[in-house]
């Protein structure tokens, strides 16, 4: 399934410091277009602060970011969104108070197509485009097996709920680039292998491009075209899932010494 | 099959139920208001007029601390800022009421601006305690300022011929009501609405989902403003004179209280609560005086202290019992309404 086509997004020298502390360093990676690539490394390794970075929500010190032939280091996190960058959150980035189906329809918000004042005044525009909308996100909520809930608050539903719902708001956003922070938490050995199907599908389907934070060995063995190994916020390795599973260093420093063949 | 028919057919109920109950609420609340507002005289208009006004410096706190989830204890200075503009507007300029309205909610539009971009760096009790003297500064600063408020006797705001008598003022008070009412069901449903429901629980993910956050927190400043002015410059044209004691603290207090216990996002709830202490000042010394039994610490002088102290006690019982508000309580009738409505467009 591979693909030679351009780079959708690259990060040159990412540099992140809290204080003393040197979150990332010198991080550079890229992300070929319709490709599934995975981001790995022990916990505080600085993985979801690369995310963090990449979507804008912190500001490195040190390094560019460039996403679909233009740099985007100095945009907002809003605007990265607009470019077509979506993402779920480790601690699910679902609004809690507002069903399913509001939730998944917040997700469109870039392309409701009509303004917040158009909106508030009640346009004429408005009522149709809200249906349509409406409808759109029925469809991406009946393909995630969500209709049974989409009325329900999201708060109230139980977390592997929630944890879908995360993950069909960032494709209702009609994302090009799709990173995922830990899609199998929380997910039985079994289903986080049915995921590896799901993503695969979706990147068919969609032209979808991932980057993904895994902790799940055999999902990333699976999927990902190639992999990415940081340690301490900084590149260990990167290659494909074979050849890192064999790397003597990722073994000692992700993998904790334990030879285990995953 | 047969599940799905029975699925559509228990929607369409449901919509159907939810659309009478819908037109049963509206014309309940009109016939509340009417009955007064037809038989009860010029003091019931009047009532009504201040129990609208109320409600939309309600429903303005709502916009601002119940959708986009931001605190104003200086709520005083957007209102006030709004009826010194119509009064001066109608006093100084012989401006039409139309005009008058439009400046004071463009006035309170620019001030809620201004204490937005404030609010963008602050948030919280840092944000309760920024508003609280910008509201305090206002009061003693641009309320007394001779030239613009007229001072100590206040700035007139005589009403035009058209809305002179109390019934048409409270008329026109009712439409603005309307209005607001209108806008604010439509801001919950639309993008806006969702955009600050996002923005209200975690800026983070309201902006990874493509949310302007500070395009957003300004937008509801302004519209909190702007309804706030709107609501000063009705109350300009119906009190007739405006003078800075209307606007001290001590109701900037009340009005936020009474959003909460009404319940926020609760339009309904909002709108019975501002009610209730819009009239509470007016129907509370009439009605202590009448009982049987004078308590020695009660007379005319703590008359004005005590909507503050009944709305706190209201928030406490509020608090404790129904953490939603007014709103919460009413949820069984009004939320077959909404969820029926749901129900239907699905």
């Amino acid at each position: 399934m591979k693909r030679t086509g351009r780079q959708l997004l690259k990060v040159e020298g990412l540099g992140l410091r809290f204080g003393g502390l040197q979150v990332l360093d010198d991080l550079s990676l890229t992300v070929g277009e319709g490709r599934i690539v995975g981001l790995i490394g022990p916990n505080g390794a600085g993985k979801t602060s690369c995310f963090n970075c990449l979507t804008g929500v912190y500001r490195p010190q040190q390094g560019r970011v460039f996403f679909d032939g233009r740099e985007v280091s100095r945009l907002p996190t809003h605007r990265r969104a607009r470019l077509g960058m979506a993402r779920t959150w480790q601690n699910l980035g679902v609004i809690e108070s507002l069903t399913v189906t509001e939730n998944v329809m917040l997700a469109q918000h870039q392309r409701t197509g009509y303004s917040a004042l158009a909106g508030l005044l009640g346009l004429a525009g408005t009522w149709g485009r809200e249906r349509e909308l409406r409808r759109d996100a029925d469809e991406i909520i009946d393909y995630f097996g969500l209709a049974d809930v989409a009325d329900e608050r999201v708060g109230e539903l139980p977390y592997g709920v929630r944890k879908t719902c995360d993950m069909a708001m960032a494709l209702a956003s009609d994302p090009k680039l799709l990173l995922l922070d830990e899609p199998a938490s929380g997910l039985s050995p079994e289903e986080a292998l049915g995921l590896a199907d799901t993503l695969r599908e979706l990147r068919d389907r969609l032209r979808l491009t991932i980057l993904m934070i895994e902790h799940h060995v055999p999902l990333v063995a699976e999927v990902c075209d190639h992999v990415y190994v940081l340690d301490f916020g900084r590149l260990l390795t990167e290659g494909g899932p074979e050849e890192i599973q064999r790397h003597p260093e990722v073994i000692t420093a992700y993998l904790g010494g334990s030879h285990g063949t995953a | 099959m047969a599940t799905a028919t029975l699925v559509l057919t228990r929607v369409r109920i449901r919509g159907r139920i939810g659309l009478v109950l819908r037109v049963a609420l509206v014309l309940a609340a009109l016939a509340l208001v009417a009955y007064p507002l037809l038989y009860g005289g010029d003091v019931w208009a009047q009532r009504i007029s201040r129990a609208a006004i109320y409600a939309i410096i309600g429903l303005s706190i709502n916009t601002l601390t119940g959708h986009a989830g931001q605190i104003s204890l200086g709520h005083q200075a957007f209102v006030g800022i709004g009826a010194f503009f119509a009064a001066f507007t109608a006093s100084r300029l012989g401006a039409p009421l139309g005009f008058g309205l439009a400046a004071a909610a463009l006035a309170g539009t620019v001030t809620a601006l201004l204490v937005g971009m404030v609010a963008l760096r602050v948030t919280g009790l840092y944000l309760a305690l920024v508003t609280l003297a910008f509201g305090l500064t206002a009061e003693t600063t641009i309320f007394n300022w001779r030239e613009f408020t007229g001072g100590g006797a206040g700035a007139f705001a005589p009403r035009p011929a058209l809305v002179e008598t109390d019934f048409a003022y409270a008329v026109l008070c009712l439409g603005v009501l309307a209005l607001v009412l209108y806008a604010d069901w439509r801001l919950v449903s639309t993008k806006a609405g969702r955009a600050l429901a996002a923005v209200r629980n975690d800026e983070d993910i309201a902006a990874t989902l493509g949310v302007n956050v500070t395009g957003y927190k300004l937008g509801a400043f302004c519209l909190s403003g702007l309804i706030a002015g709107l609501a000063g410059g009705l109350f300009a044209y119906w009190n007739q004179v405006v003078q800075a004691l209307d606007f001290e603290f001590q109701v900037a207090l009340v009005w936020v209280l009474m959003t909460v216990v009404g319940g926020l996002r609760s339009r309904l709830g909002v709108v019975i609560a501002s009610s209730f202490f819009a009239l509470l000042p007016l129907t509370l010394p009439n009605f202590l005086s009448g009982l049987p039994w004078q308590p020695p610490f009660l007379n005319e002088a703590v008359y004005h202290v005590l909507p503050p102290f009944i709305v706190v006690v209201m928030l406490l019982v509020v608090l404790r019992f129904f953490p939603g508000g007014l709103g919460q309580l009413l949820a069984p009738v009004t939320g077959p309404a909404t969820r029926g409505s749901k129900g239907a467009r699905r």
